[in-house]
């Protein structure tokens, strides 16, 4: 059975079916309670949003996080947060079981909150992943904070403002950092003097290259393959107080709790002046364990298990659709913006990627969501 | 398309004495003149020295071989001790005169650190490699034959090598080359036909260090990975591993007959070894840093050892008949079973600096050198101001902290161990420096601005005779009028980041052939500033200029005056302006009486304070400074005026 086929024959079905086939499909005494799969309305070209929203959702300990800030902050200011806490506490407390919403209000923000976000193109759903992160990282920190301003004010109105003002950055990790945060270390050896020395990076994800018929596993070894800093990329060696050529590597020194790979499949093509698309076939198992970890790595054991995949479908970075495949409750579901499917373990083989190059568009495994184990127990 | 187009040049400067006797860092090479008893070293302060072996042990220093301007990696002695030849990471290999220490010429082919050379001394043969992967194999007698206007010369290159190369050997009648790089492969050439024998497996890491037997049947290569291993070249396989070392292995020197290795690297030790029993094997000394080379005495009964520090030692070996004899023979590491604890010469070497601060006024620098001595330098004129001891060098820059802001206009480089200043590297504008020439100490006049960086380049070159030198009254104007450099300063001219195009004493420019070099080398940035004297551009500040808050009247809220300064005027000349602008001739309380002779000689801080952030200003305190320390940003840079009420 091809690719092409299978997804032809979901499309029939799709068109065909109203929302209550899926509620068929999973069979009214299989349907998870108090879980509901709804479909988000495209605002155009907004596919990369929805995308990474349902993967996003569907990521437990993430969705639990926003769920509960929903509930601690009644009134506050509108943020990207608040209304991504409004998205999904609207669908977690839908009547149905299924349908689809319109993120209206969420979209609306984004634009106002990013300008490259502000139009009715196609988007880079890593990027917009990536500014998401980041930014609720920001708006917990910059409430923290503020939080903290006012009970200073409160408890120390008597004594003297020693700081100016300014209070020193809580350095206590956020849920964000708790859920997404990993560590690398880099260990730069210097080729003249033979000295080691190391450095550790946060990432919210791992963005990885892809080979041609390989795995994951396989993306995460070339990571952290040892790259030599030479020509005119020296390092600056603080014990010869020179540039000299020396090696690099980057492993994983702390494992996040979700770890999101990004697939580089976007590669910037000189003699076409434009990034063209990566269709390689790389396998992503259902089981992941880490073999890239530092030698006093915290947590290298980890066995994370695949719990949402954002795809894309076409052939370049600004045109093609996105959809996201994740798994809940024991089986497969695919979102296609407003569209969700109940779809089989196996077909997931099918979002892997090309064994050709002749074809240039292709449904492919983009983002990768792994959820540790330990978090879904 | 990038390589069509020419690189920025720098100009560089080393601020040291004009001889400096000792090694400042580490030694990379050494070669010893049997018949002259002349130890050369190979210094990584970019230096070569000669050492007197034989004698008393009191000043054994000859002389220093003085051209390159980067690490020297390795040097060979070769037509029986008349010539050197070296190599540097400033990518050439250079030609020298070895007895009276001058260099002949300067190989440009190399296009990376040239890392490694070796020498088939009955060919008279000397072999280049370095990062660049390119091997090149050079007749000594064609190189000592060039000179200015024959200096082409052709050279065969070994081509193959996929990575860096950290080490060559050849044997004397140059019938075999062997590469040591970080593919972790030996490979093997015959240089005759620059053909390519065979590549070698078996090194888990880099291989920095080889030496092949006179035969050119078996070779010894020493690597990263803590292992020297024995190859038969006949056989094409590794005949044994010898693992003595606990760290890498950075130099080999093999005995005569083929029959000992003695070895040195990363873990300070030097240990001799019988090749064909390596259990018989002795540690024969320990030195205080990683062992960079090793070279027999002329007697060949010890071994000079140079070191990434800048001490090099003589050490007895033992009798080779001793090896396996109970006493010393050990499989361990027990570094209390040395064979000599103390060395039979020692030539001390000197200190390099390791630290260093750029003070706030952008002139001086304080520097901590490997024995913690602390030194305070004076860019602008190229010198060495106090010698100020063991002291705490944190200590010492809060000391000197100044709250002065000045834009940065140099950068500094530690990499010889010496101080060497860049002008003109990448984004550093070396003319952003314009301060009071008064503030600076190099006048007592007042309202004279100096440009830091233009001073400086007019000292180093005082002495070029340029065509277009500025005429004043018939005279040519050479240098500034306020100071010169020392006369020994090697000035370099480089590619920024790359090569380096010319090297030469300050006191040296007004050589006419020094001078024509200096014409095609000097690019016109320089030239017009050190030469044509052109003024640099002064930097422009924007301010807002308002009243202060607490007087303030309703008109004056309107006003927010938009001025656009120097950035080195101080305060007392915005306050100037103030009195005489916007104030006007009148007195405070707004009055209109005519000014009075008294109130024209007060100075303007005594009827008009500035503020900026609430903070009133020291009217010595410059704008640039005002803007860095109490404004801390680049926009909307605010100051108000307060009136005086007398």
């Amino acid at each position: 059975m091809s690719i092409c086929q299978d997804l032809g024959l979901n499309f029939q079905q799709r068109m065909g079916a109203t929302a209550s086939q899926l509620e068929k499909d999973i069979g009214s005494e299989q349907f998870p309670p108090n879980e509901h799969y709804f479909g988000l309305v495209n605002f155009g070209n907004t596919c990369y949003s929805n995308s990474v929203l349902q993967a996003l959702y569907f990521c437990r300990p993430f969705r639990e996080k926003v769920l509960e800030y929903k509930a601690k902050n009644k009134r506050t200011k509108e943020t990207l947060l608040t209304c991504l806490a409004d998205l999904f506490y609207s669908i977690a407390t839908q009547k149905k079981k299924v349908g689809s919403i319109a993120p209206k209000k969420f979209i609306a923000r984004l634009r106002k909150e990013k300008e490259e976000f502000d139009n009715y193109m196609q988007q880079d759903a890593h990027e917009f992943l990536n500014f998401l992160i980041n930014h609720i990282n920001e708006i917990i920190l910059a409430e923290r904070n503020q939080s903290t301003l006012k009970l200073q004010k409160t408890a120390g109105s008597g004594e003297s403002v020693t700081c100016n003002g300014t209070v020193p950055q809580s350095s206590e990790p956020t849920w964000v950092h708790e859920i997404f945060q990993g560590t690398l270390t880099s260990e730069t050896r210097c080729l003249n003097c033979e000295t080691v020395s190391s450095k550790d990076e946060h990432f919210f994800d791992l963005q990885v290259d892809v080979d041609q018929n390989t795995s994951i596993t396989h993306c995460l070894k070339c990571f952290s393959d040892t790259e030599t800093l030479c020509n005119d990329n020296k390092f600056k060696c603080d014990n010869c107080s020179s540039y000299q050529e020396a090696q690099k590597r980057m492993r994983v020194k702390k494992l996040p709790l979700i770890l999101a790979l990004h697939l580089k499949r976007f590669k910037y093509m000189e003699q076409y002046n434009r990034h063209i698309k990566v269709s390689h076939r790389v396998v992503f198992p259902l089981e992941l364990r880490l073999f890239n970890t530092s030698d006093d790595a915290v947590n290298p054991d980890r066995l994370y298990d695949l719990v949402a995949v954002v795809v894309h479908c076409g052939s370049g970075p600004n045109r093609g659709h996105y959809i996201s495949i994740v798994k809940s409750h024991g089986f497969w579901l695919l979102f296609d913006d407003d569209m969700v499917d109940k779809i089989d373990a196996s077909a997931i083989e099918d979002f892997y990627g090309l064994t050709s190059d002749i074809q240039k568009s292709s449904e492919t495994g983009y983002i990768l969501f792994y959820q540790s184990r330990e978090a879904s127990c | 398309m990038g390589s069509m187009m020419r690189k920025k040049t720098q100009v560089s400067f080393v601020i040291r004495d004009e001889e400096e006797k000792r090694h400042k860092n580490g030694v990379s090479s050494l070669q010893l003149d049997p018949v002259q008893g002349r130890l050369y070293s190979a210094g990584r302060d970019g230096i070569i020295r000669v050492w007197q072996t034989s004698g008393g042990s009191q000043d054994r220093y000859i002389q220093s071989m003085e051209h390159h301007t980067d690490w020297v990696n390795d040097i060979v002695l070769c037509c029986g001790g008349k010539n050197l030849i070296s190599a540097s990471s400033d990518t050439t290999v250079k030609v020298w005169n070895a007895p009276k220490g001058f260099c002949m010429s300067t190989l440009r082919t190399h296009k990376d650190y040239v890392r490694t050379l070796a020498y088939a001394k009955d060919k008279e043969q000397v072999a280049s490699a370095g990062l660049d992967r390119a091997i090149f194999l050079w007749d000594v007698n064609t190189l000592t034959a060039l000179t200015a206007s024959n200096n082409t010369v052709t050279t065969s290159s070994l081509v193959g090598n996929k990575e860096s190369i950290y080490s060559l050997a050849m044997n004397p009648p140059g019938t075999i080359l062997v590469s040591g790089s970080t593919e972790k492969v030996l490979r093997v050439w015959d240089p005759r036909n620059c053909s390519r024998l065979m590549k070698l497996k078996g090194h888990a890491d880099n291989v920095k260090a080889l030496v092949v037997s006179r035969d050119g049947t078996q070779c010894v290569s020493g690597s990263s990975d803590g292992t020297i291993k024995l190859w038969s070249l006949s056989q094409q396989r590794c005949v044994s591993t010898i693992r003595v070392h606990s760290e890498a292995v950075w130099a080999l020197l093999a005995t005569e007959t083929f029959s000992h290795i003695i070895s040195g690297g990363r873990d300070r030790l030097v240990i001799i070894t019988e090749l064909r029993n390596p259990d018989n094997f002795m540690i024969v000394c320990e030195e205080t840093a990683p062992i960079l080379k090793l070279c027999f005495t002329a007697d060949q009964q010890g071994v000079w050892v140079s070191t990434s520090d800048s001490d090099i030692r003589c050490w007895k070996l033992p009798p080779v008949n001793t090896l396996n004899s109970e006493m010393y023979n050990q499989n361990n590491y027990n570094t209390n079973n040395v064979y000599q604890t103390q060395p039979l010469h020692h030539i001390p070497g000197g200190r390099a600096i390791k630290n260093y601060t750029v003070l706030n006024d952008k002139r001086h620098i304080i520097t901590k050198d490997t024995a913690n001595n602390v030194v305070l330098y004076d860019v602008l004129k190229a010198s060495k101001i106090e010698d100020l001891g063991e002291i705490d060098y944190d200590e010492e820059v809060k000391k000197h902290f100044k709250m002065v802001y000045v834009p940065n206009w140099f950068n500094v480089d530690l990499k010889t161990g010496m101080l060497t200043i860049h002008l003109g590297q990448d984004e550093t504008d070396c003319f952003s420096a314009w301060v009071s020439a008064k503030e600076a100490g190099l006048t007592t006049e007042n309202d004279q601005k100096v440009n830091f960086g233009a001073l400086l380049l007019q000292a180093l070159l005082e002495y070029w005779n340029h065509p277009n030198r500025v005429n004043e009254g018939g005279q040519k104007v050479f240098g500034n009028n306020f100071f010169s450099v020392p006369l020994h300063t090697p000035l370099i001219f480089s590619e920024v980041g790359g090569r380096t195009l010319y090297r030469l004493q300050v006191g040296d420019a007004g050589g006419e052939t020094e001078g024509n070099i200096l014409l095609e080398t000097v690019p016109s940035w320089v030239v017009d500033v050190a030469v044509e004297m052109a003024a640099p551009k002064l930097n422009k500040l924007p301010f807002y200029l308002l009243p202060h808050s607490s007087c303030q009247s309703k008109q004056d809220r309107q006003k927010k005056d938009r001025l656009v300064a120097n950035d080195f005027i101080q305060c007392r000349k915005v306050a100037e302006h103030v009195v005489e602008k916007i104030i006007g001739g009148g007195d405070v309380n707004g009055s209109s009486t005519t000014k009075t002779e008294d109130s024209n000689t007060d100075a303007p801080e005594e009827k008009v304070e500035l503020l900026c952030c609430d903070q009133v200003l020291d009217p010595n305190m410059d704008l640039r400074t005002v803007r860095h320390f109490i404004w801390k940003s680049n926009v909307e840079f605010t100051l108000h005026y307060r009136i005086i009420k007398q």
